[in-house]
């Protein structure tokens, strides 16, 4: 990255809770640039996230600050000596913040976390609206067909009849029953789920399997085309989620009509997932905003604006990174980076 | 039975197209509107319908069509428009097992006759169907 006369190089320094939750703040935001992170732990998870994030990370303090020009070193150890050994030998114009400031300054990310939680949280509870809607779809249909025999059961003479209304009254109550069960294993998932391998390529199938629910997929074509055994680290039902929303986006954006591509690749120690689209394209403009929360394009009622910001939210949580691509005219293409777990 | 418009003077009750992608929601269907002595047309889904109903110089005339919204090829909201467009006088029931209110406000203030929602009561769907019927032979009789 190139530092423009507004950047702001930071070091942090101590990468356990208080430094992973700067680490992640303050990545988001275009004028600070994270210049390195430090900790006697080399297994530090904020070090671990650092690597993935491609930012360079030391288990030597000094030597970081002495290798890069930083305008602040936040200190987040709480440990005195080393906000002295740092005061002692950090470049002139460089600045410390630690003790009480640097503790402010971890509740504050730790705050802003929490409320990016409450999103994600909120924009589950509007999809799950969506899917209500869609799963009332499949389960009407079926249940007219019970009913609807039913009633007709009552005065019909042929036993031969009789038995055919039956047997199609208990095909369409094992459907239901089958709706139900896929159901019940969504629910499960819930949020103290633990971080697990997961394989994205089932991932993606089932993401279609959800946005199925949640969108009408009968027109549109969706062709995969993965890589063998691709897994990541994540929650389950996170990682679902980020494929959910950009696979109903995409087919959204298509107006129910075209072809949806799915593919996945290895590259570089990290696995790349995309999801692309044959629809309208995203004009230069919204390109740039499209993650942004609450920016939407759909009328109002319709989507809440967070899709692809919580898409984004959960990515970079697990120091991936996720991009946008696109031409007016030639759809689409959404590209998620992952770390890849070792087998 | 010939094909041609249903008229007080004909037999039966007049002729009802289903479009349904549902095999078993046509068949229900096709059960209540045959016992209430209705001729019944079926069709897969939108394209389906619209061939059936526009098939030149043996052109199958419909009173009623019922049409659902979620089918494959050429789903409810094209077939609608269509079906309106080509034949204004032939009321449309939507009957969907995806209920949206939106649509539901949209589709009839486009001049859909009714938006009824899955499990449709057969007794709704009889009382339904007979209005649409009579409002038919009345735009008829005035056109």
């Amino acid at each position: 990255m190139d530092a423009s006369p507004s950047t702001i190089r930071v070091i942090i320094v101590g990468a356990g809770k208080g430094g992973t939750s700067l680490l992640e703040l303050l990545t988001r935001s275009p004028d600070i640039q994270i210049v390195g992170m430090a900790d006697i732990n080399a297994e530090a998870p904020g070090l671990r996230l650092a690597r993935n994030l491609g930012v360079r990370t030391e288990t030597d303090a000094l030597a970081l600050i002495a290798e890069h020009r930083a305008d602040l070193i936040v200190d987040v150890t709480g440990d005195p000596a080393v906000r002295s050994l740092l005061l002692q030998h950090k470049p002139p114009r460089a600045e410390v913040m630690g003790g009480t400031s640097a503790l402010l300054l971890w509740k504050l990310a730790q705050h802003e976390r929490d409320l990016r939680d409450q999103l994600i949280q909120s924009e589950k509870l509007a999809s799950i609206g969506t899917l209500a809607s869609g799963i009332a779809h499949e389960i009407n249909n079926p249940l007219y067909t019970i009913t609807g025999l039913s009633e007709h059961l009552r005065d019909e003479p042929q036993p031969e009849v009789v038995r055919e209304y039956i047997e199609e009254i208990i095909t369409a109550g094992k459907r239901i029953a089958g709706i139900v069960q896929g159901l019940n294993a969504f629910a499960r998932r819930t949020q103290e789920e633990e971080v697990c391998e997961i394989d994205l390529n089932r991932t993606l199938d089932e993401a279609v399997k959800m946005a199925r629910r949640a969108t009408v997929l009968d027109q549109v074509q969706v062709v995969t085309r993965y890589a063998a055994a691709q897994t990541v680290r994540g929650k389950t039902d996170e990682l679902l989620q980020v494929f959910v929303n950009l696979v109903t986006n995409a087919v959204q954006a298509m107006e129910g009509k075209g072809t949806v591509t799915l593919s996945t690749v290895s590259h570089n120690g990290f696995v790349q997932a995309t999801v692309r689209d044959s629809g309208p394209g995203i004009p230069r403009n919204n390109l740039n905003r499209i993650f942004d929360p609450f920016f939407t394009t759909k009328e109002q009622g319709k989507g809440t604006g967070l899709g692809l910001h919580i898409v984004r939210d959960i990515v970079t949580k697990y120091g991936g990174q996720v991009t946008a691509e696109s031409a007016l005219g030639e759809g689409a293409t959404f590209t998620v980076n992952l770390p890849a777990s070792p087998h | 039975m010939p094909w041609g418009l249903h008229t007080k003077d004909t037999p039966g009750n007049g002729r009802v197209m289903i479009v349904d992608d549902e095999d078993n929601v046509r068949k229900v269907m096709r059960l209540s509107l045959a016992k209430a002595g209705y001729d019944v047309v079926e069709a897969e889904h939108g394209g389906e319908g619209i061939t059936a109903i526009g098939s030149d110089d043996n052109m199958l005339m419909v009173d009623v069509i019922i049409c659902d919204i979620r089918m494959p090829k050429i789903n409810g909201l094209e077939a609608i428009a269509f079906f309106q467009q080509q034949y204004p006088s032939v009321p449309i029931i939507v009957v969907t097992g995806f209920p949206d209110q939106k649509m539901a406000t949209d589709l009839l203030a486009r001049g859909v006759f009714d938006y009824l929602v899955k499990p449709v009561d057969k007794e709704k769907l009889l009382q339904t169907v007979a209005a649409a019927m009579e409002k038919h032979l009345a735009l008829r009789h005035d056109g």
